[in-house]
């Protein structure tokens, strides 16, 4: 017996992990639990969508040229970031896992390079866009607000800022690390 | 149209397979593997429908085992390595032969993780026990390719090992 074969051998006897008894019944419910949780963020994202939509009607943001260019800007941005982000996920799930490795490697590094793309160039944008966007609105703010509460949403408004950009990193650095991974 | 029960033998014949194919990416980490292997079945019970007999159900498995674990890899262990290394250490108070298989095995869970990732998918399929046709089939490399390749990287575990 060569050595390798002594390792084969070696890792044939290793101790076997059990199987779960009602591990096929598991699996079914999980992939239902997934296929609804996906749903799920679809209908988040839309209704998000939806709401900034009638909250731009119920202000009545259409008589003020200024409200409706900056809400307008909020609200195209924000749509356009929805759109991408649903056309991710449904990348990411049309992605065969039965493919050989080679052409699996190659379309999984595909997705994550232009997950990366977005959040490089589109995503660098779409916060600028949105703080235009908000900016254009602070007059409007002050006019109609007490001054506290104008104080606060400007103060909120630094903080949501920050924890977006932290959290944009945070993903970046995850499907870096993702692509890293798989080209290795 | 798959059934449930066509896919409970399926799930009982080829999860041990799986968990230990996986534990191969994961350097020995039976949790971290029994997770990857879950999500496994969760593509293989989603596909199951559009599975054509172009190739066997078990390399068909295994392409989705590979696939997965190599997508999965960034995920962090579940089993500290520490602990697991204790408890090796507790075993082989009480059985050396046990100690010696558990040090070994050890051993070449190590030498496996210093693999790039394609030889790594090639010596896993390989301690598996399939053809090298059916690797190449797997991997999308040329039955020329895994030989020549295979034949190095037994060289380098070997060597690997028993150092």
């Amino acid at each position: 017996m060569t050595e390798f074969e002594n390792l084969k051998s070696h890792w044939a006897k290793q101790k076997q992990t059990d199987t779960p008894e009602n591990g096929s019944q598991t699996i079914v419910r999980k992939t239902t639990s997934i296929k609804r949780k996906q749903v799920l963020t679809n209908l988040i994202l839309i209704s998000t969508l939806a709401v900034l939509i009638l909250f731009f009607f119920y202000v009545s943001a259409y008589n003020s040229s200024r409200a409706t260019l900056g809400l307008g800007i909020m609200i195209s941005v924000l749509a356009i970031r929805i759109v991408l982000e649903i056309f991710s996920i449904r990348q990411l799930n049309r992605l065969k896992f039965d493919l050989e490795t080679a052409m699996f490697k190659q379309k999984i590094s595909n997705y994550y390079k232009r997950r990366i793309r977005t959040h490089y160039i589109f995503t660098p944008i779409i916060i600028a866009a949105y703080s235009f966007g908000f900016i254009l609105l602070l007059p409007l703010f002050k006019e109609s607000l007490s001054s506290g509460f104008y104080l606060y949403i400007k103060i909120s408004a630094i903080f949501v800022l920050i924890g977006l950009v932290t959290l944009i990193g945070v993903q970046v650095k995850k499907e870096l690390s993702a692509l890293k991974g798989i080209k290795n | 149209m798959p059934t449930q029960k066509e896919f409970d033998i399926i799930y009982k014949t080829n999860y041990p397979k799986v968990v230990r194919l996986c534990m191969g990416y994961f350097e020995g980490d039976e949790a971290l593997a029994s997770d990857v292997a879950q999500d496994v079945f969760i593509k293989v019970w989603g596909n199951l429908a559009n599975f054509r007999n172009e190739s066997s159900m078990s390399t068909w498995i295994y392409r989705i085992t590979v696939n997965t674990c190599l997508s999965s890899l960034r995920k962090k262990r579940k089993t500290p390595v520490s602990v697991k290394k204790h408890l090796g250490h507790l075993e082989s108070e009480t059985d050396d032969l046990s100690s010696e298989k558990e040090r070994r095995l050890n051993a070449l869970y190590g030498c496996i993780n210093k693999l790039n990732n394609d030889n790594k998918s090639l010596l896993l399929l390989e301690l598996e026990g399939l053809p090298q046709k059916e690797i190449a089939s797997i991997t999308g490399l040329s039955h020329a390719a895994v030989r020549t390749r295979l034949h190095r990287i037994k060289d380098q575990l070997t060597k690997c090992v028993t150092l």
